[in-house]
């Protein structure tokens, strides 16, 4: 699972609702690879009003992953800005571990890069 | 504007004038026609567009069109289409001495060679001195008999200046496909519902029931990026069923060079879906399911969840935390899943983003009124596929405005996809 996608994830077990605790996951024995991908500079300025910037800094930080803190003026034309966020978000994938609330500690397993985010019977 | 004849595939003919629009506004070329002369059992439609270079663009990605071609005359005989061509002598000079070839085409007969070299002939008024090229000609010369039930022809002459991507059908054909399975959509629709959702390069394209990954293979091949979800995580990984083995999605990636592109799968349910709040994505490609092949179904249980069954413990673990838990399931009927699928629409698309989705109907019940609304969905497309006592419908939306706190419109009878699998399986006979 790339980061990009981790980004958009929030925990959403019945009665857990506390914005600043379902979101982001916190990842649990994450064992990452770096898989090469073209860059896509088109998609890359167009996500990134669409990201969650101060998750994906906390995210960043925890698994060790250059970011920088501010987003740039002119996104578009800073190449240095766009290659690490690339890097970040669609060249990082957690292959397995898992992905922890907060919030109520649900914990969602990350198997072969697919996370499972079925909730249990009581959580629905 | 300049006339150009579309020349449509025929078949799947609900759907031949909604990808021409939707190629329309993703490419931006204006196309004008007049929709009275749109004859579904014809492959030809007049159409004005400003030059051949934005009719060539306009065509590059249709699955139903397979060529553009610049107007020179038409009739019901050769002496009319003569005519037609003579009145502009200038442009013939244009191609004087290019190297060319004519393909003589017919529609709704067969014509022998010798006809053909006879067709080609009464052209040599044109007094082309340039080579004969079968391949790589400069200029290609079109001229097509079309017979209807009337038995007339009419006759369509032209110079070929774009083609559609109906090569791009054989290289998705799902037989070709490291994975699949038995609800795998074919690969004219999956390439037709990208052109649909104008999926391109910079958009971030979304498929709640991606089953083995169909749409989002074919919508990274229009430079899409994409992610998708299903409640059965045994489709997306490739552990049950068709090519067990092969590593499910993921085999398809390489092959069709779309790795970069195709970001994610995970496993929920669409309905309790883990998405952060606010608007994500570009467009919704999808295929829900109607509980035919593949039973609908969300999390839950018949009858009301038991908590206590997750909870209690067994050998000292919790049931929920035991790696063999599997968490139930309830049925998840047509009507609702549909309704489902519009609000998450509504909700997760971007202002000007759109929903492509397959809605089955009951063939001889249908209405229009049938398919589901939404305040900030409007329609734009609904092409019927239609299979004897029942239809399905690709139904295009784009949401025209930001959800604030609209309800969604009650609908005020059954449609007639409610119930769906049961009266599939009771072959459509009367409601109960």
């Amino acid at each position: 699972m790339r980061l990009i996608t981790h980004n958009m994830l929030k925990c959403h077990v019945r009665n857990c609702d506390n914005p600043d605790k379902q979101f982001p996951l916190r990842f649990k024995g994450a064992e990452l690879e770096q898989v090469e991908a073209e860059r896509n500079d088109e998609f890359l300025v167009r996500m990134i009003p669409r990201l969650d910037w101060r998750a994906l800094l906390v995210t960043a930080k925890e698994l060790g992953i250059e970011l920088p803190e501010n987003i740039p003026e002119d996104p578009e034309n800073d190449d240095a800005f766009l290659q690490a966020l690339h890097t970040a978000i669609l060249e990082t994938h957690v292959k397995e571990g898992s992905m922890v609330c907060n919030g109520c500690n649900h914990e969602y397993k990350i198997t072969k890069g697919i996370p499972n985010m079925l909730l249990a019977e009581h959580e629905i | 504007m300049p006339k150009f004849i579309v020349y449509f595939a025929q078949l799947h003919e609900d759907f031949r004038l909604p990808e021409l629009d939707a190629l329309s506004k993703l490419e931006n070329v204006r196309v004008e026609y007049d929709p009275r002369s749109y004859i579904r059992s014809s492959p030809f439609l007049v159409v004005e567009i400003s030059s051949s270079e934005q009719a060539a663009k306009l065509v590059r990605r249709a699955i139903l069109i397979r060529s553009i071609i610049e107007y020179w005359g038409s009739g019901r005989t050769y002496s009319d289409v003569y005519s037609e061509v003579k009145h502009e002598q200038e442009r013939w000079a244009l191609y004087k001495t290019s190297s060319f070839k004519f393909t003589v085409d017919a529609f709704g007969k067969s014509l022998t060679q010798e006809e053909k070299v006879r067709v080609i002939n009464g052209f040599s008024f044109l007094e082309f001195t340039g080579p004969i090229r079968m391949r790589n000609a400069q200029a290609e010369f079109f001229v097509c008999e079309e017979y209807d039930e009337t038995r007339e022809p009419k006759i369509w002459f032209g110079r070929v200046v774009g083609t559609g991507s109906r090569d791009l059908i054989d290289r998705f054909d799902v037989k070709k496909r490291k994975y699949l399975g038995n609800t795998t959509m074919d690969a004219e629709l999956s390439l037709l519902m990208a052109n649909q959702a104008q999926a391109q390069n910079g958009m971030f394209v979304y498929d709640p029931f991606v089953g083995t990954g169909s749409f989002l293979l074919t919508c990274a091949h229009f430079g899409a990026c994409t992610v998708g979800s299903d409640i059965d995580g045994r489709q997306i990984r490739g552990t049950a069923g068709f090519k067990r083995g092969v590593d499910g999605i993921r085999a398809n990636l390489a092959q069709y060079n779309v790795e970069s592109r195709v970001i994610d799968t995970a496993v929920f349910d669409a309905s309790r879906n883990p998405w952060r709040p606010g608007p994500l994505f570009d467009a919704i490609v999808t295929d829900p399911p109607y509980g035919v092949r593949a039973g609908a179904k969300r999390q839950g249980r018949v009858g009301g969840t038991k908590s206590e069954l997750s909870l209690r413990l067994v050998d000292g673990t919790p049931n929920h935390a035991r790696p063999d838990y599997y968490p139930p399931t309830e049925p998840y009927e047509m009507s609702f899943v549909i309704r489902d699928l519009l609000h998450l629409a509504a909700e997760k698309l971007v202002v000007g983003g759109r929903l492509v989705y397959w809605l089955p109907t009951v063939a001889g019940e249908y209405t229009p009124h049938d398919v589901p609304e939404h305040p900030v969905l409007q329609l734009v497309a609904n092409s019927e596929q239609p299979f004897g006592s029942w239809s399905r419908r690709l139904i295009t939306m784009e949401k025209i405005k930001p959800l604030d706190s609209h309800e969604a419109v009650v609908p005020e009878r059954d449609p007639a996809h409610k119930n769906f699998r049961d009266r599939y399986f009771n072959k459509f006979g009367p409601v109960a």
